[in-house]
Formats: C-alpha cells, structure tokens, sequence
C-alpha cells in the first residue's frame, strides 16, 4: 500500500529524487562503515517520513515484521540455548570423532558450522564455533588460518540452505510465503553439492599440510566433552523447544503459521520454562540477559531499510528499474535468473547484503506482470538467495559472519587481512555462483 | 585530603623489558599482587602482576574478547601450565602487563581515590597528568594503616 500524503516538492527535489538521493547516499554511508549501520538507516527512515515520502503510518507499514519476529524470536532461543553449553560440546565431538586429526577436524568443523549455520543463523554459530577452533588449533600447535577460512565459507554455504539460515533468505520467505520446506527442497541439495566441492581447495591449499605431534593430539583426545555441558536441565529445555520450532517451521507453512509465529512463540516458550522455577526478581534478571541477547543492532538496521527501501518503492524507482532490467536481458527469464544470481553474488561480496536484498525484493516482484505472474519468479528467488548468501564469502566484508571470525582471528594473534582473504575467497565464491548458475538452469529452466 | 598524602611515594618498579619470567619470580618471592611498570624516564606504562602470569597459563581462547566462557572440559596438570608458561618466560612483561587499571593523579580527593580503590581490587598509581610520571603507589596496606593510625592519635 502507498503512501498517500506523498509531497510534491521536498526541499527542492521531486519525491523521485529526493528518495533516490536519500538511498545512494544511505548506501555510500554503509559501505564506507564511517557510522554504525543501524545509526545510518534510522537516520534514513526518519528523513524518508521528515522529507515527506512518507507518512508515518506508511512508513510502519514499509517493516517486515515477519522477519523482524523471526530473527529476534531465534536469537532469544539460540542465546538461551548457547548457556547450555550444548555447542561446544558439538565441537568437542565432532574432533574427538576424527581422533583429532589436524584435516579430519577442519573437515568436522566445516560440517558442524554449515549445520549450525542452517539451523541457527550463521553469526552466532561462528560466535560459538570460532572460539573453540582457537582453542583446539592453539593445543595443535597448528596455523587457525584455513579452519577460520573454511568456518567462514561453510558458515555461509550453510546459511543458504534454509529459510532461516542467512538474513537474505528470512527476507525473501517473508516477502514471497516460500516455506521453510520450499527453502530446504530447493537450496539445501546445492548447498551440500557446493560444500563438499569448496573443501577440495581448501585441502590441495593447506589440509594436505596440517600435521600435529602425536602428544599434541593426545592432549585434544584429553578433552572431556561431556563436561562442556554446563546445564543438563536446561539443554533438555532448550533441545524439545529447538525441536518443536523446526517442526513448526515445517509442518506451520501449510496451516497458514508464519516462521516468525513460530519463533516468536518458541522464544516465549523457552523463557517460560527457563524463568517458571525461580523467583519474581530472578525471572526479571533471566528476561532481561535474554533480551540483552538479542542482537538489537541488526534489529534497527532491518526496520530502518525497510522504512528506507519501501520510501523508494513508492515513488516508482525500483518499478522503472525493473522495467530496464527486463529490457536488458530481452524480457529472456534464465537470462535474467542468472544475472541476478552473479550480480548478488558480486554486490552481497562487497556491500551488505541485507540492504541489496531489501532493494532488490521489489524490484523482482516488479517483474512478475512481465513474466506471466507471481509464481513465474520463483527461479528469480532461488538465484537472489543463492546469489545473496553464497556472495558473503567473496570478501571480508561480505558478511557478519566474516568480519566475527576476523575479529577473533585478530585478536588471537593469527589476522585475517582484507586482500590476501579476497584473493582466495573471490575466486572460489565465484565457482560456488558457477556451480550455483548450473544448477537453476537445469532445475528450472 | 588528596591521593599524594595516601601514597606511597617509593614504590617497587618493574621495566618494560624485563621478562615475565624474572618479573614472575619477583613478585612470588615478595608476595607481590602486581607492581607498577615505568619506562626509562619513570613513566607509567602499566602494571604486571599474579594476574598477568594466569594469563599465561591459561588458553588464549579464554581471554578474547567474547572467548570460551567454560573449559571444564579441559584437565590439566601442574606440568601443562608450566609447559605454556615456558612459551613466553622469555618474552618481556609489555606483551602482557595490564593497562586496565587507570591511574589517578595526586590531586584526586580522598574519598574519590578509596572509591577507585574499592572497584579496581589492586593497588593504584599515582601519576603526574602532564609528564606521565609516576610518583607513587596507593595499596590497601598503606590506606589501611593510614586510617586506624588516624583513629589512634585521635584516642590519645
């Protein structure tokens, strides 16, 4: 629904101009990270509202509260599901079961965080995994590097595969009402096919020469997994409402249940059993750590684009777009699958790829009289959330996960730099989309 | 009453360059908690202490920034910290002195100085705002002495 107190002049410039300008320059200011980007587009959002683009009502109308629900309800059930201490014992494991051998636990790892990462989100499973990599590397011995590398890949290829794995896929399920299920069905079978073709490199690169001393490996076998787990009661907790929020997920598209329903009531199911046996003032303090969780900066950034992305929506830019978009590629649908599949996967490797999803979501749906209907996009979907998630891994930047992994990194001494990251990861990113355009090809066209 | 009158104006000092191994040894014999740390010119550049040398023995993976926050899964030996310990013995005390403790200056007022005392748990320094100097060290013992020998010559 538009706004329909639109201004004709806005100190000076057409609504047109003025919202494009507004939307150039909020780009330009995030990838310069001169200013927080959460403080950068509530700044945004407001002047959208202040320079009369938009009312306020329309403007609230403009947030997506689906994606908005589901990514705070995972946070709250994931920060309270991490005390339990359930994921590093996952970690643990997975290296004792390869009797902590230097390439079987990169290997482990890489698989551990790619599941994660689809289940969970992939911030927070690098948040987890990464510290205990530094541990185990650390007790090798051995170079991080290439298990950092490969967690920053896998973290990304694992995010792709589900509904709610990467921040772009949350996007696009809201905007379109593809399922959990039609997210898994169609991007999970790639996303295994391309995480096990990335761990090819990365072996010929360093796994061939990761070797530890026998003493060393021992050390790690000395690892008692089983007293990672912090809160037996709590892991019991957290494990049957993870459980039930899957099943939602899966089961809830098809009785109309949206995934932030879903999330949001296991977040208040999860608090309540976690707060129910302790007293007023404990609940209050438990509450307030879990909402403390939520990553709020991520929150603003999200409604503060969609405020911005839906004022440009209005004024008819991203429709005109759209337009010369098709005119480019000759109206051709694989043609222009493909091209949004590289030029996301370009533009997610150097700018956030929330902000290219917010814009790009319109400008698809724009398209959909041109393509004989709404249901005619969906190969256009699939190569957007390939194109967004998979692009994450061309370069540092690419992605939240990325830069947490470099910040440990940094701070252990062993620094990821920008150039010779990008150097490796582009070229490889660059397969994963090739491998990824092969795939909607001949699955959809 | 300010920070000047509550120090101690010869306190023990440790250099940047000694190792953490000489240092580590010192504080052990003198049952030292930590020592301030001066460059050549007497400038508080830190301080080192019982802190500092469990720093060395513990997994890095502790210390980052949103790190490890439980390692009970890790058993270990006397000999386990020790062979982690010998990895930076020979490296000099700047590599991990402790800048968290922010210094007061001689000026600061009385109460104000017991306060930064209370919330830092370890001794604090004194230091000069323009030259960086440092002219004294305010430990419990000192502050503590101070205050029951002030109730003392009030009694007599």
């Amino acid at each position: 629904m538009h706004s329909t107190h639109q201004v004709d002049v806005i100190f000076g410039l057409s609504p047109v101009l003025f919202a494009g300008s507004l939307f150039v320059l909020t780009y330009l200011l995030i990838i310069t990270e001169r200013l927080n980007r959460a403080i950068i587009a509530m700044m945004a959002a407001a002047l959208m509202i202040i320079g009369g683009v938009l009312t306020q009502e329309a403007a609230v109308q403009g947030v997506d509260f689906n994606t908005i629900g589901l990514l705070t309800g995972m946070m709250i059930i994931v920060g309270i599901t991490r005390d339990s201490g359930v994921f590093q014992y996952l970690a643990i494991r997975s290296a004792k079961v390869v009797k902590a051998d230097p390439w079987g636990i990169l290997v482990m790892l890489m698989i551990v965080t790619a599941v994660l990462s689809a289940l969970l989100d992939n911030v927070t499973t690098v948040l987890l995994i990464a510290p205990i990599t530094l541990l185990i590397t650390d007790t090798l011995k051995i170079n991080a590097y290439p298990y950092l590398f490969a967690e920053i890949f896998a973290a990304n290829i694992g995010g792709t595969a589900t509904l709610i794995g990467d921040p772009p896929n949350i996007m696009i399920g809201s905007a379109t009402g593809l399922g959990y299920n039609d997210f898994l069905f169609n991007l999970a079978p790639i996303a295994i096919i391309i995480l096990a073709i990335t761990i090819i490199p990365i072996y010929f690169i360093w796994g061939r020469h990761l070797k530890a001393e026998p003493e060393l490996i021992e050390k790690v076998m000395q690892y008692r997994e089983i007293d990672a787990i912090k809160d037996w009661v709590l892991l019991k907790k957290s494990l049957f409402v993870l459980t039930l929020v899957m099943f939602g997920f899966i089961v809830g598209h098809d009785y109309g249940y949206q995934p932030a329903t879903v999330a949001m009531f296991g977040a208040a199911l999860l608090l309540t059993l976690n707060c129910l046996p302790h007293s007023q003032e404990k609940q209050t303090e438990l509450v307030a750590k879990s909402l403390c969780d939520v990553e709020w900066i991520t929150i603003f950034f999200f409604i503060g684009l969609f405020i911005l992305v839906y004022g440009v929506e209005t004024t008819g830019i991203l429709e005109s777009l759209a337009h010369q978009v098709i005119t480019l590629t000759d109206g051709d649908k694989t043609v222009t699958a493909i091209s949004i599949l590289f030029v996301s996967a370009v533009a997610s490797a150097i700018v956030d790829n929330i902000p290219f999803v917010a814009t790009m979501i319109p400008l698809i749906k724009n398209m959909a009289a041109s393509f004989g209907g709404a249901e005619e996009l969906l190969p256009l979907w699939w190569s957007l959330a390939l194109g967004a998630c998979l692009g994450g891994n061309g370069s540092l930047v690419g992605a939240s996960a990325n830069l947490i992994v470099a910040g440990f990194a940094e701070r252990s001494g062993q620094p990821i730099r920008f150039l010779p990251f990008m150097l490796m990861a582009f070229p490889m990113m660059l397969v994963s989309v090739c491998i990824s355009a092969v795939y909607v090809y001949f699955r959809y066209f | 009453m300010n920070a000047s009158e509550a120090m101690d104006p010869n306190p023990t000092t440790l250099n940047p360059t000694d190792t953490i191994e000489c240092a580590s040894e010192y504080i052990m014999k003198n049952r030292y908690r930590n020592l301030p740390v001066v460059d050549e010119n007497f400038c508080y550049v830190g301080m080192f202490g019982v802190n500092c040398l469990l720093k060395q023995v513990i997994p890095k993976a502790v210390f980052l920034k949103q790190g490890l926050e439980n390692v009970s899964f890790i058993h270990e030996s006397f000999e386990d910290l020790f062979h982690r310990f010998s990895a930076v013995k020979d490296h000099p005390i700047s590599i991990c002195m402790s800048k968290e403790i922010e210094p007061v200056t001689p000026d600061t007022p009385l109460t104000e100085t017991m306060m930064r005392l209370y919330k830092t748990r370890a001794s604090i320094p004194v230091v000069d705002k323009d030259t960086c100097k440092l002219l004294g060290m305010i430990s419990y013992w000192e502050i503590g002495e101070k205050i029951l020998a002030a109730g003392e010559s009030k009694d007599a």
